[in-house]
């Protein structure tokens, strides 16, 4: 009894509080985070297949050797880098769009904010699925559509622009109303005033938009570029169910080539090696954006 | 009198009840163990029928109740969630519904357990083994590769059937309209059938490739029409399936695994045969139904558009047939009719008609326990026995079991049973090596951009040979 009193009074002690309530958390991150990230970065560095029985064999840096000579994920990084940029660049135009917009009050507002926020709140599988249908040539609605034109079924999916295209506008469709939920919450924190007092100067509406609105959206916006383009980046559900990585290798992202190589292939610490390439890219990515951000406080202030 | 009657009626019912209660009890104490055998599955026809024939029919013996659970997995993705469970090491199932290319990989694993000691052991496994057909014993059971050592018995055989519309091929009008215009017949008959060769469809596509609103066999087309069509996408082996019984049809080879380390790739699967086979292939898909040109004209996808009416034949796995001749899945249950795949033609006159063996053994695994291999060893029996054969075929499975299939009666089980039957000595099987998934994947990547008019049959064969070389080379099994 007096042990276990000892023991709760050494752990209630003031001093140690503190560290011994974040220490479950320390420990599940360590568990679940920190030792699978070290242990796949060591295998990085092994020949080892996840299916034979033969042991790990140390290899140096012949898998990350390996990897970079073959020509596959250079694709990989290119069809990732185009669906980024195409994804993103509409999410930002359309989101910005979408948010002036609902930065004004009209009737019903509320009820229709509703439906364009709902795609971001929708599964990625439910979405890709959405969209597989919504291509499909026989019955799908885009084909119908064109069809009614011109008689003939419409196959996007068929050539690599049209896959490409397909992708973005799956992705963009999903997350433009994030994009647009972070602009308007810069929008609707700029100071009444500051637009009262540019109605009072007469100033134009697109000098009010340059000196007033988009100043203080400029920093989310940004904020929303950096998460788009690191989730974009990562992109592997959407692509896998809608088009597989076709036709051909034509929309096969590096999440979808690390997938296969570790998960059909089998090779484990190539996949690995993939892997940390891919997190040193989103690193990069990540600090160049953070580096920007800080540039632009440094020359507000 | 009423009463007395009355009285008499509870008291038989109650000994009966009695009854039912103290039979439950003596077989629930007399079988006082319970062994389950758990399978991975891919959900389809053929192994859901297995669960639930097991469940009324399977006759439990001796203190151990024997319980079969299938653990139905959707087969797009059946490979990849059975790898992921042996390779966590979960050990999560005794038996698994495994395709035979995925042999090599689990064997090499250590997962899947080899049963010539059982099967030497006991003439009842014996009896089993003489009885299998030699191409499907060799395709389902053997590792490496048409050797002696066993590893599977055949939970579903399959090859390709064609399955066609008779209110179309055998309408008179579009019989004469067909004759008059290619001055041939249009194919009607098992018998019409047998002498139709794959040129013969670029002739009956053309033909049968119809607008909705156009006439087809006297009435309206509500949808667009067209004629034959295979397997053309890109997930898992649905165009390699097809492919590869082009190549053989022509004369053509895939990198023989039974003939390493002297045989190679390079030449063999870019040879000119091969690519004369494949431009053929990509020449006969243009004239058929577009979805190929996404992809996706998967196995499922192929049977969707023929159960909705929309394609006048297919030519698909015999596994897919049940759902064809069911009418609540089918607009055309009544009237399809079965026969072999078109072949190719030989100098000599005959008709090739070399096809990718389809159908799954299923393996045990390394883990079980004494109890549990003996339990896998009845269901064994008793799914491969002579009765619950027939169940399964009159149910839309297949048997390769000579006894079986050469029995009286055999073709009338199923409309499809005949030209399955005479099917059965043109197949061969692809790669059983464990490196069979990466050359599988590749391959229908290349497939694909081929299919979808990337690039043409020689760069797709040449690509796939250099792959092939390389890493056959990189393994060992190619010197």
């Amino acid at each position: 009894m007096n042990n276990n009193s000892g023991f709760l009074a050494w752990v209630m002690d003031p001093k140690r509080r503190g560290p011994m309530l974040i220490a479950p958390a320390i420990i599940v991150l360590l568990l679940i985070n920190i030792v699978p990230l070290m242990w796949s970065f060591g295998l990085s560095f092994f020949k080892y297949r996840a299916n034979t029985l033969k042991p790990p064999k140390f290899s140096w840096f012949y898998n990350y050797e390996k990897v970079v000579q073959k020509e596959g994920i250079w694709e990989a990084l290119q069809t990732t880098a185009i669906i980024v940029a195409g994804s993103v660049g509409v999410q930002m135009v359309l989101g910005f769009l979408l948010a002036l917009l609902f930065a004004k009050k009209f009737p019903l507002r509320r009820i229709l904010l509703m439906f364009v926020l709902t795609p971001m709140m929708l599964s990625n599988v439910a979405v890709a699925i959405y969209f597989k249908l919504f291509y499909e040539p026989e019955f799908g609605l885009l084909s119908q559509f064109v069809q009614s034109f011109t008689g003939e079924m419409y196959v996007l999916l068929a050539t690599p622009a049209g896959a490409l295209i397909g992708v973005i506008v799956a992705d963009a469709w999903q997350w433009t109303p994030f994009v647009m939920l972070l602009v308007l919450a810069g929008l609707v924190s700029v100071p009444k005033h500051l637009y009262e007092a540019a109605e009072i100067d007469r100033m134009s509406w697109w000098r009010t938009f340059t000196t007033i609105t988009f100043p203080y959206v400029r920093s989310l916006l940004l904020l929303a570029v950096l998460f788009r383009t690191i989730e974009t980046f990562k992109i592997f559900d959407l692509v896998f169910i809608l088009t597989n990585g076709g036709p051909g290798t034509a929309t096969e992202t590096i999440g979808v080539l690390v997938y296969r190589t570790a998960f059909q292939f089998f090779r484990t610490s190539s996949s690995a090696a993939m892997g940390y390439i891919l997190l040193f890219a989103v690193i990069v990515l990540t600090s160049l954006y953070l580096y920007v951000i800080k540039q632009r406080e440094s020359e507000e202030m | 009198m009423g009463g007395k009657m009355l009285n008499l009626a509870k008291k038989t019912f109650l000994a009966f009840l009695a009854s039912i209660v103290l039979s439950i009890g003596v077989s629930k104490a007399v079988q006082s163990k319970t062994v389950e055998i758990i399978m991975a599955a891919p959900d389809w026809p053929p192994t859901r029928f297995m669960q639930e024939y097991f469940n009324s029919n399977f006759p439990q013996s001796g203190d151990t109740e024997i319980k079969l659970t299938l653990d139905f997995i959707p087969w797009d993705t059946f490979y990849t969630n059975v790898a992921a469970s042996l390779t966590s090491g979960e050990e999560k199932y005794s038996m698994i519904v495994s395709d035979s290319q995925w042999l090599g990989a689990f064997i090499e694993g250590g997962y899947f357990q080899k049963l010539n000691k059982y099967i030497d052991a006991d003439p009842e496994l014996q009896a089993i083994f003489d009885d299998m057909h030699q191409g499907y014993k060799e395709g389902y059971t053997t590792y490496p590769y048409k050797s002696e050592n066993y590893y599977g018995f055949p939970q579903f055989p399959d090859n390709y059937v064609n399955f066609y519309r008779t209110d179309i091929f055998c309408n008179p009008d579009e019989n004469a309209a067909f004759r008059a215009k290619y001055g041939k017949k249009l194919p009607c008959t098992y018998a019409d059938w047998e002498v139709t060769v794959w040129d013969d469809i670029f002739d009956i596509n053309e033909f049968l490739t119809r607008k909705k609103g156009e006439m087809m066999a006297g009435k309206p087309l509500e949808d667009d029409m067209f004629g034959v069509t295979y397997q053309a996408g890109k997930a898992y082996d649905f165009s390699s399936m097809q492919i590869n019984g082009f190549f053989w049809q022509y004369g053509g080879d895939i990198w023989r695994e039974d003939q390493q380390p002297n045989a190679q790739a390079v030449g063999v699967v870019n040879s000119d045969i091969n690519v004369e086979a494949l431009t053929k292939y990509l020449d006969l898909l243009a004239t058929m139904h577009p979805s190929h040109k996404t992809g996706g004209m998967g196995i499922f996808e192929m049977q969707a558009l023929y159960l909705e009416g929309k394609i006048a034949s297919m030519i698909n796995w015999v596994g897919l047939g049940a759902p064809v001749v069911d009418p609540s899945l089918s607009k055309v249950y009544d009237i399809t009719g079965y026969a072999r795949q078109p072949g190719t033609m030989q100098a000599d006159g005959t008709i090739s008609r070399w096809a990718n063996l389809g159908g799954q053994p299923f393996v045990m695994t390394t883990w079980m326990t004494d109890e549990e291999i003996d339990a896998s060893f009845k269901i064994i029996k008793w799914w491969l026995s002579f009765d619950t054969q027939i169940a399964a075929v009159k149910a839309g499975g297949q048997s390769c079991m000579k006894s079986i299939i050469y029995s009286d009666g055999y073709n009338a089980l199923a409309p499809w049973n005949a030209a399955y039957v005479a099917s059965m000595d043109w197949q061969k099987d692809v790669w059983h090596i464990p490196e069979f998934f990466e050359l599988l994947t590749q391959q229908q990547e290349e497939f694909d951009k081929a299919i979808t008019g990337q690039q043409d049959a020689k760069t797709t064969l040449d690509n796939i040979a250099e792959f092939q070389q390389e890493l056959l080379e990189e393994v060992g099994r190619i010197e």
